[in-house]
């Protein structure tokens, strides 16, 4: 029943056999070894699955793999694959956003499509992105405020 | 300020790299050779005898590798505090999602196609669901052999009743009869999940020699090591348990659940195993917090001082007692709350029920007391009309004063907590001046830290980096960095050069683990007293070396002198170097640390606290706003301030706070395991509503900051402590608002519209 399919992930193409009623959170992780996206409740009311398909950010958990076929898939792996941590990494480290770290990489991919769309949000904005990503651990507060620290390093460059 | 060089600062957490690149391995992440998967089957029933188990059909489908039930487990009982559980069920089920097998396939898929081949018959028996029911004579037994069950404490158990804590302290009846004033009233608080956002995972293989390896998401790896050999009947020796990065624990992993089952299948298969658990089955399958129900009646003078309480509570633990004898026991321990009380008398019973298998969760029963305590006192300062804040100010306790374990407080520093969130939350402004549908509500806390032994090594490699081998992973909590920031500071070595290898119960010292608040004061200490050991045997390496005496080696920022000739100074790396090829041999230090010896007797009836290392203190001011129309409660805003003893990192502590505040709007509000005979009915993130970044308002922190005189550079724990007011304060605030008490914790809508319609026009 499994299909070989060709799959671009973090900018990488790969041939992989998936059964058609596979989910791609599950082919990023057992099938790729890509296991920085989490899987926190299968059912897409966590969102600490969160990928960017096509530069959207989707529950991956929600999403058919066989459906990702022919758009890039961005993971938490691909945010800085082969530099310095992305501003927003930084930044969740900085502003102590981070505690157990089950949901981070979910957030952080919801932050970047957040940031994409808006590029100066306001303190609400930014609470309203990430109301569909459950944390645990921190309230938000140091969640919001690393986020919104990180917009305003990431809008400097265009600035000159 | 420039007094320490590692502690004190906002270092960001050493695994947050990890974290934040999604490097971090968590236990559902691994994977190993010839990995099977495994699944398990839930029995459905609350109550029923099995009469028909046969696996054949299952282990004949291709993929299966192995099915186990009880005849492949040791029928030996086991447990933390009432030995009264067994891997699967043997004869009967309990209750709706107990285990009765398991598969191991080459798939999840299989696995569960696996599940549907076995073939189960059930006859229903008579199943209980209410507590207070459960007590009485002819309600039916879910262990009649409960008498002969092992405990851990001088357990009073009969008929469902599987503990009983007795404490007091005056004459309580003695209070009443002074009293001017009697205040009775019951408040009740739902199951709840721990809901941490990583399902318990677990992955176990046996090596060539027979020895079972575990994987495991653990916040207690020691006693998860001693339980799982006890589970499966094999020596300590050969059950290693390596706990991963955790995705949150809060109470919620602390016993075993996956591991006896995982270790199970992966005997019966000779393969790895790994077991991850669906959202759905955590909901089911787990052990969440139990529901208590708490009756307080209260005595007070017309003046406002409190002259006697009596606190009675009765938890409901489901089929099995876990930890719910554990909160029990706390809630009579700290049942007077933050207030001097001369007259006391604290009960809790804890009862079996068909209602599922709960647990604990952070809080560990402070929670729910707290809730029922500081609502009462609210009642009370209302109804003899004070302000509440003055109320509580009146009736603080002191320095010294005698709880009911007959432990004096020490480090108390409830008062300035109290009047700094006051201050900080501009309540006295605000009180009176919300305008309608708004309100302000207080609740102060009380809770204790530094519990049980801890251990720990400190060992310093020939290029001067330190490794610090403890018994317990962080869960989040920032635990790691902040150990890592004692050691530096008691070595003077740069924080950089200190690293803690993943705990191993192979190689790493004993520990109680992540459990009451205790890992920054008890493991803190244990590592203080191993970098000490670690700078006294350093001392001696550099008088030995230098033909110097020892009392005149000085120890400054990483420098060992003799007085007064700085320049004959020795580096950590050169004494590290000299130690391990000439003198004395490597440098390890040892830390055992236990808080206090036990009482000299035992206090109270049946299942009764010790002492404990020191007490924590804080006060939260709520500010609400709610809807009339549709009852919807929203948070404007939290004030949160404790007396954590000396901050080690004041970002790491903020995150503390403002976490336990987020989960307590959710204990406030949502949170609520809705069960009706026995099924848990919401059972996914849809249904059971957890606070989102909309439902949590901004945080105001604080701290006093009072070293402890006996935690690590006078830190306290501050774990549990920012989960317990906020329900109530929330209560408070609504009060304030709209005028209506509301009794049950969560206050869903439901609920709230319900009182509303009861008392407006």
């Amino acid at each position: 029943m499994t299909e070989r399919v060709a799959l671009n992930v973090n900018g990488r193409d790969y041939s992989v056999e998936v059964e058609p009623e596979e989910f791609l959170v599950d082919v990023l992780r057992d099938r790729l070894g890509l296991t920085g996206t989490k899987k926190g409740c299968g059912t897409g009311d966590c969102g600490a699955c969160t990928v960017l398909l096509g530069g959207r950010a989707v529950n991956s958990c929600l999403v058919l793999a066989l459906s990702a076929v022919g758009r890039p898939v961005l993971t938490i792996e691909g945010v800085a694959s082969d530099g310095p941590p992305h501003p927003l990494q930084r930044s969740f480290l900085a502003h102590g956003a981070v505690q157990c770290g089950y949901c981070t990489p979910g957030l952080i991919m919801m932050a970047l499509e957040l940031l994409n769309d808006c590029p100066n949000p306001s303190e609400e904005e930014v609470r309203a992105g990430i109301a569909g990503n459950l944390c645990r651990c921190t309230g938000y507060q140091k969640i919001v405020e690393a986020i919104l620290a990180a917009a305003c390093e990431m809008r400097e460059p265009a600035h000159g | 300020m420039g007094e320490y060089t590692a502690i004190g600062r906002s270092i960001p957490r050493l695994d947050g790299l990890a974290k934040v690149t999604g490097q971090a391995i968590y236990a559902t992440d691994l994977a190993q050779p010839g990995m099977l998967f495994g699944k398990i089957l839930y029995g459905d029933r609350p109550h029923a005898r099995i009469v028909k188990l046969e696996t054949s059909r299952a282990l004949a489908l291709p993929g299966v590798e192995a099915v186990v039930t009880a005849a492949d487990a040791p029928a030996r009982r086991y447990g933390n505090y009432i030995q009264d559980q067994t891997v699967f069920a043997t004869d009967r089920v309990l209750h709706v999602g107990q285990s009765v097998a398991a598969v191991a396939a080459i798939s999840e898929r299989i696995a569960e196609q696996a599940l549907a081949l076995i073939e189960v018959a059930y006859e229903d028996l008579p199943a209980i669901f209410d507590a207070e029911a459960a007590l009485r004579p002819g309600a039916p037994l879910l262990h009649p052999e409960l008498e002969s069950y092992t405990a851990i404490f001088p357990a009073v158990k009969k008929g469902n009743l599987c503990s009983y804590t007795r404490l007091s302290q005056g004459d309580v009846e003695e209070g009443f009869r002074q009293a001017d004033h009697i205040f009775e009233e019951t408040y009740r608080v739902a199951a709840a999940h721990q809901a941490y956002l990583e399902p318990h995972a677990c992955l176990a293989g046996f090596d060539h020699n027979g020895k079972l390896t575990v994987w495991t998401s653990t916040q207690q790896l020691s006693t998860t090591h001693v339980e799982l050999a006890a589970a499966l009947e094999i020596p300590m020796t050969h059950v290693r348990v390596v706990p991963v990065w955790l995705g949150g624990g809060f109470g919620g992993k602390l016993k075993t659940l996956l591991e006896p089952i995982c270790a199970l299948l992966a005997k019966a298969a000779r393969r790895p195993v790994k077991m991850t658990l669906t959202r759905r089955e955590e909901f089911c399958g787990a052990h969440p917090r139990a529901p208590y129900i708490l009756r307080l009646k209260t005595g007070v003078l017309s003046d406002g001082t409190l002259i006697a309480h009596h606190v009675s509570a009765l938890a409901d633990a489901g089929a099995f007692a876990d930890h719910v004898p554990g909160t029990a026991c706390h809630v009579t321990a700290l049942a007077q709350g933050p207030y001097r009380i001369p007259n006391c008398l604290a009960e809790a019973r804890v009862v079996y029920t068909n209602n599922g298998s709960f647990g604990c969760m952070r809080g560990y029963g402070i929670t729910e007391l707290t809730f029922a305590n500081e609502s009462h006192m609210d009642v009370i300062a209302h109804a003899l009309g004070m302000d509440p804040a003055r109320f509580r100010l009146q009736n603080l306790v002191a320095e010294g004063d005698e709880i009911v374990t007959t432990q004096r407080l020490r480090s108390v520093h409830a008062r300035e907590c109290l009047q700094a969130a006051l201050a900080q939350s501009g309540y006295w402004e605000k009180k009176g001046q919300l305008g309608p549908g708004r309100g302000i509500g207080i609740a102060a806390l009380m809770h204790d830290t530094g519990l049980l032994g801890s251990s720990a090594t400190v060992r310093v490699n020939p290029d001067a980096t330190v490794a610090i081998q403890i018994a317990t992973s962080d869960i989040g909590t920032g635990s790691y960095t902040a150990i890592c920031q004692i050691a530096a500071e008691v070595l003077q070595v740069p924080i950089e050069q200190v690293e803690m290898p993943t705990p191993d119960s192979e190689t790493s010292p004993y520990d109680f683990g992540s459990i009451d608040s205790r890992t920054i004061y008890d493991i803190g200490n244990a590592v203080r007293l191993a970098a000490e050991d670690v700078c006294d045997q350093a001392a001696r390496v550099a008088a030995a070396t230098l033909d110097c005496p020892e009392a005149e080696i000085i120890h400054k920022d990483g420098l060992y002198f003799p007085r007064a000739h700085l320049e004959q100074a020795l580096d950590m790396a050169a004494l590290a170097a000299i130690a391990v090829y000439v003198r004395q041999g490597p440098l390890l230090g040892r830390g055992s640390w236990v808080a206090l010896p036990p009482f000299e007797k035992p206090v109270g009836v049946g299942f009764s606290a010790g002492p404990c290392g020191t007490f924590l203190f804080g006060a939260h001011v709520a500010e609400v706003a709610v809807d009339r129309d549709t009852g919807r409660v929203q948070v404007l805003g939290m004030t949160a301030v404790h007396d954590a003893g000396k901050v080690l990192n004041p970002v790491g502590i903020q995150g503390q706070v403002e976490g336990g505040v987020g989960q307590g709007i959710g204990a406030a509000l949502y949170e609520k395991l809705v069960i009706r005979e026995g099924r848990v009915v919401n059972d996914s993130f849809a249904d059971y509503r957890l606070p989102t970044a909309l439902d949590v308002p901004p945080i105001r922190t604080g701290f006093v900051e009072i070293p402890d005189p006996t935690g690590p550079f006078g830190a306290k724990g501050i774990g549990e402590p920012p989960l317990l007011p906020p329900p109530a304060a929330i209560a408070n605030a609504i009060f304030d608002a709209v005028g209506v008490r509301v009794t049950e914790m969560p206050i869903t809508l439901e609920v709230l519209l319900d009182k509303m319609e009861g008392t407006s026009g």
